[in-house]
């Protein structure tokens, strides 16, 4: 059997060093990777590994909690469907200067060890403008073949909504509780993409009732007339609060799409 | 002649430079209480050091516990068994206790205890020996360091959240208040800080918002009648740092007792100035101490002993000192002789307990002096701004702040800004006598009496009322849930020979645990030299030839917290051009391996510092191994690493191994590359 072979049937049994492997070659953008990439593709047809899983996007505010928030869903959801294998991708900003990264979001994110239905892959954006690297889009691809929800973070808030938009079935933008005298949430733009809105941290109170009123008077701003407004869940990463409810969205959603045929993306 | 009590005569005259006690006949001082932070092995062996340095003129006894107690673990656990004895005395119930403080009266001694998240849990024990010995509770006197806010920032024995954790300083406070009067429930710590490279102006700030913190917890709690509040005020007590910047640190501690003495008036109310003293305790700088050139760290430390005993205004009450081998391994008997002799000379032999304070109106001083505590009430307000020092805790402010600093200090080491003689000048020298006995003044822990440890534990447990046991800890749990004081229940678990990992298990089933922000995200050095940039060309050049970028996983692996070190590399990779995944101290080696493996990762590289490396770099490198993945991820070892020890490391798979003396982290970076050059050159992707 072909190295190539190995890494494939490996990935496919959610053994994760071949499949982290697997991983790097889509990571790898160079132009000559691009023969073997096709190759691992066929290798993935040949062995029934289409494309299958729904995919989330989670984007927001710096700190708001899409980490942790990420962490807690797939961990939920591989607890709630017992077959459900979750991969999550997630992007953190690299140095302009160094080109290096701290990958910051693993550390929010803890599986329990040797779980093969759960992986979680840093990414770096690699001095990319927006939320995203140049891979994520090759490793998106290569995931959705072997799990049945892929989960990205990308990196803050910017113009990341819009090239997400592109990538996943679901945009989720999180956003936390603001302070006082913070009226406004955002500009216009960014509240067009996602298809539905997460407040997370409503764990800390008085803060957080407000802010949901902002949003929604914030949303009926950027959307006016949308037949069905967005939803907005309320969740608590620490408590677990809303958490469910994310997860139904996401589910409900999935059979959506599922009973309408994959679309190409 | 005259004396003070003739009538009609003039006061005599007082002369400024001579001391009076009330009655105004002349007098000295009485010195600091000398202390050395002692414990290791098991606590029969401790039990004989602490005799021993009694016998040897020192006046106060400082308990150092291994890590597990620390982290609540008994020494049975799987995560425990590395550290057991390494780093201090490992107690794991009453009966240990019992034998840690054999021959030594309580109510007599002073004993600070260095413990924190399990800080309620010693107390109780230590009560429980009181008890059963029939000595007076009352009389206990000294310290349980329980002060979690740094633990969080600095010194990594935490277990619960900021919430359940304040709630725990809150309890023992409002206990000892009745019932321990003499005992400190708590002490904010800005030693631990400075260890991890906070500048004068953030120690102050940080230890004051932390006091302020756990102040306003106790007051918002209601349980202290708002008559006695003053007394808990009166009670807090502090423990700071004094680094080699000697002038600029007796400066500090004036600021200190200034600032405190503002705090508690206008904050708190306190109307008797007693209650507003800065009370404090030091340990002298020990991150300053250098591996390279050891004798010189003798002299450091004299240095750093003045800063806190010249200026009789801001003198300490008591004092600790490291010893000069602080780099290399925990310190021997002899080495922490030496140490104490330095105090009691400094003490009995000198003139300096027979004067009033000798900087009273040096314009230089009060300027020095003034300008910290100008920096320091800006960021104190800074920290209020943000909801006050758990809200800082939380949001990782205050850490990043810290990793900040160190990064730039040792930036500075690396340009040579900041001098460190033996380590960046002057670094070629006569090999120093001091290392070349048979020990080669190096400590060793005699790992047989970790059987011993674990033999007592068992007996208790064989030995004790089950029954008893779980009444007590089901009383802990029903406390903890329901809001109930918690102290005495925890003395009853002392009582029923509870064991320490049973008493924190409970609590972990009601708190949850916590991990705090790491503060490496987005930080850089300060270095951009030749050596640097050559670094990062490497990288790009890899970046071509491989289709990724380097990535390093920097591990903590096991129950140590010292953080700096692992934080200087993660900090210097990134700005060296490495993808770096760093998720903070106290992982296990499975989670480190798994890390490796999901992030594809070109090295791992631990970072140990309690003397675990040979345990724990082997269960790194065997479970990569069982992963598939053994011979393609490289695994590199930093920290106190005895010269010794280096032969069985390499012989285990550790490539490369680095020590306090690799400071220069361009070469550190350099070395990293080579490993992962050679591993890409060697097998495929
Ligand atoms: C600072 C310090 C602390 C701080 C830590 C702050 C922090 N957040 O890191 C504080 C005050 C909290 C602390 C506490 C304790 N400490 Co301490 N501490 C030190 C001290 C003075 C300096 C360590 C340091 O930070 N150096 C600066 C950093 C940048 O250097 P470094 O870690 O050595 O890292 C460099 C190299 O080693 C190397 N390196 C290190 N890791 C890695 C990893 C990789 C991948 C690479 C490539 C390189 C590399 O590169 C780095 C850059 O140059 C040392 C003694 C000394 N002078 O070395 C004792 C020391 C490490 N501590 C010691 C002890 C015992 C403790 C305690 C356990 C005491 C106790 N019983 O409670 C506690 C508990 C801590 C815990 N939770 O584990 C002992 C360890 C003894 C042993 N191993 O046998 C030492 C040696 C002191 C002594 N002689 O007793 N400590
Ligand atoms: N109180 C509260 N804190 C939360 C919650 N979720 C996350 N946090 C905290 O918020 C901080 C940031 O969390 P992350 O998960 O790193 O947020 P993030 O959006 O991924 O951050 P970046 O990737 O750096 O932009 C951490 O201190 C979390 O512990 C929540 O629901 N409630
Ligand atoms: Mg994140």
């Amino acid at each position: 059997m072909s190295e190539l072979d190995q890494l494939v049937e490996g990935a496919i049994a959610l053994d994760k060093w071949p499949l982290a492997r697997l991983v790097r070659l889509f990571e790898d953008t160079r132009p000559g990777a691009v023969a073997e990439k096709a190759a691992a593709i066929a290798a993935l047809e040949a062995h029934g590994a289409a494309p299958r899983a729904m995919v989330a996007g989670f984007t927001g505010t710096p700190g708001s909690g899409k980490s942790t928030l990420v962490g807690q869903l797939a961990a939920r959801l591989a607890a709630r469907e017992a077959a459900a294998a979750v991969a999550v991708l997630a992007i953190d900003p690299s140095s302009h200067r160094s080109g290096g990264s701290i990958l910051g979001d693993r550390t929010r994110v803890h599986f329990p060890v040797g779980e093969r239905r759960l992986f979680f892959r840093s990414q770096p954006s690699d001095r990319e403008l927006g939320g995203m690297g140049r891979a994520t889009y090759p490793v998106v691809r290569l995931l959705e073949r072997l799990f049945d929800y892929v989960f990205v973070e990308t990196v803050g808030i910017g113009q990341s909504e819009v090239e997400i938009e592109r990538l996943a079935d679901r945009v989720y933008l999180v956003l936390q509780p603001l302070g006082g005298d913070q009226v406004q949430f955002m500009k216009a733009g960014i509240m067009e993409v996602p298809h539905a809105f997460i407040l997370n941290k409503c764990d800390v109170g008085a803060a957080a009732r407000r802010s949901y009123h902002a949003l929604r008077a914030s949303i009926d701003f950027a959307r006016p007339g949308e037949a069905a407004p967005p939803p907005i869940f309320r969740t608590s990463a620490i408590s677990g609060e809303g958490l469910d409810d994310v997860l139904d969205d996401l589910a409900a959603h999935r059979s959506v799409r599922d009973a309408a045929g994959r679309q190409a993306r | 002649m005259t004396s003070p009590t003739d009538p009609g005569q003039a006061p005599p005259q007082r002369l400024p430079h001579r001391l009076y006690d009330a009655d105004g006949n002349p007098t000295t001082d009485r010195p600091w209480i000398f202390r050395t932070y002692a414990g290791h092995s098991s606590a029969a062996a401790s039990n004989a050091l602490y005799r021993k340095n009694l016998a040897a003129g020192q006046t106060g006894l400082s308990v150092a516990f291994d890590l597990p107690t620390q982290t609540g673990y008994s020494s049975d656990h799987p995560l425990a068994l590395p550290e057991v004895g390494k780093v201090g005395v490992p107690i794991n119930t009453i009966d240990d206790m019992h034998q840690l403080f054999e021959g030594i009266p309580l109510a007599e001694m002073n004993t600070s205890m260095t413990i924190n998240a399990t800080a309620m849990w010693l107390l109780a024990l230590y009560i429980g020996v009181a008890r059963e010995r029939g000595e007076d509770v009352r009389k206990l006197q000294g310290t349980t360091q329980n002060d979690i806010i740094k633990e969080y920032l600095a010194r990594g024995t935490y277990i619960f959240p900021p919430e359940a954790s304040l709630r725990l300083i809150a309890e023992m406070y409002e206990y000892c208040l009745d019932n321990l009067p003499k005992w400190n429930a708590s002490n904010i710590c800005s030693y631990h800080l400075q260890e991890a490279g906070a500048t004068p102006a953030q120690e102050l700030a940080f230890a004051l918002a932390n006091a302020i913190g756990v102040l306003d917890t106790i007051r918002e709690r209601g349980a202290v009648p708002p008559e006695r509040f003053p007394d808990v005020v009166g009670r807090i007590s502090f423990f700071v740092n004094s680094g080699i910047r000697f002038i600029e640190e007796m400066c500090k501690m004036r600021a200190f007792v200034e600032l405190w003495d503002e705090i508690t008036r206008d904050r708190y109310g306190v109307q008797d100035p007693k209650q507003r003293l800065f009370r404090y305790g030091v340990q002298v700088n020990s991150l300053g101490l250098t591996e390279q050139q050891p004798e010189n760290n003798a002299w450091r430390i004299l240095i750093e002993a003045l800063g806190v005993t010249l200026s009789r205004k801001a003198r300490c009450r008591a004092l600790q000192l490291p010893a000069w081998n602080e780099a290399l391994s925990l310190p021997r008997p002899w080495d922490q002789q030496w140490s104490l002799r330095l105090q009691q000379i400094l003490a009995y032999e000198t003139d300096l307990l027979e004067y009033p304070d000798i900087f009273d109106g040096s314009v230089v001083i009060e300027s020095k002096t003034e300008e910290l505590k100008r920096q320091a009430r800006e960021e104190i307000a800074r920290i209020e701004a943000m909801g006050g020092i758990r809200a800082a805790v939380e949001s990782g402010y205050l850490k990043s702040q810290l990793v900040r600093s160190m990064s730039e200090r040792v930036s500075k080491i690396n340009s040579g800004e900041l001098v460190i003689v033996g380590v960046n000048r002057w670094t070629e020298g006569l090999p120093s006598p001091l290392l070349t006995g048979e020990d080669g003044g190096i400590f060793k822990v005699d790992e047989a009496e970790t059987r011993r440890t674990l033999e007592a534990l068992a007996a208790v447990k064989a030995n004790r009322d089950p029954a008893r046991v779980q009444a007590a800890l089901a009383a802990l749990e029903e406390a903890a849930r329901t809001g109930k004081n918690m102290m005495e229940p925890s003395i009853e678990c002392a009582l029923a020979r509870v064991t320490t990992g049973e008493w924190a298990d409970t609590l972990r089933r009601v708190f949850g645990e916590y991990r705090p922000p790491t503060g490496v995200e987005g930080q850089r050095l300060y270095v951009d030299s030749d050596r640097v940039a050559e670094v990062r060309r490497r990288a790009e050049e890899f970046v071509r030839r491989t289709g990724h970028r380097p990535r390093i996983v920097v591990g903590k692996p096991g129950l140590d917290g010292h953080s700096n070190g692992a934080e200087v590399i993660a900090v210097a990779a990134r700005h060296c051009g490495f993808d770096v995944v760093y998720s903070g101290i106290r992982l296990t080696p499975e989670e480190i391996v798994q890390s490796a493996i999901e992030e594809a990762a070109d090295v791992i590289g631990l970072s140990i510092l309690s003397g675990s490396h040979l345990d724990l770099t082997r269960q790194v490198i065997e479970g990569l191994r069982a992963a598939g993945a053994g011979d393609a991820i490289p695994v590199i070892v930093g920290g106190i690493i005895p010269k010794d020890d280096h032969e069985a490391l390499r012989a285990l798979g550790a490539r490369q191994i680095f020590t306090p003396a690799d400071f220069d982290l361009a070469d550190v970076m350099s070395r990293i590359m080579d490993v992962v050059e050679a591993q890409a050159g060697a097998g495929a992707r």
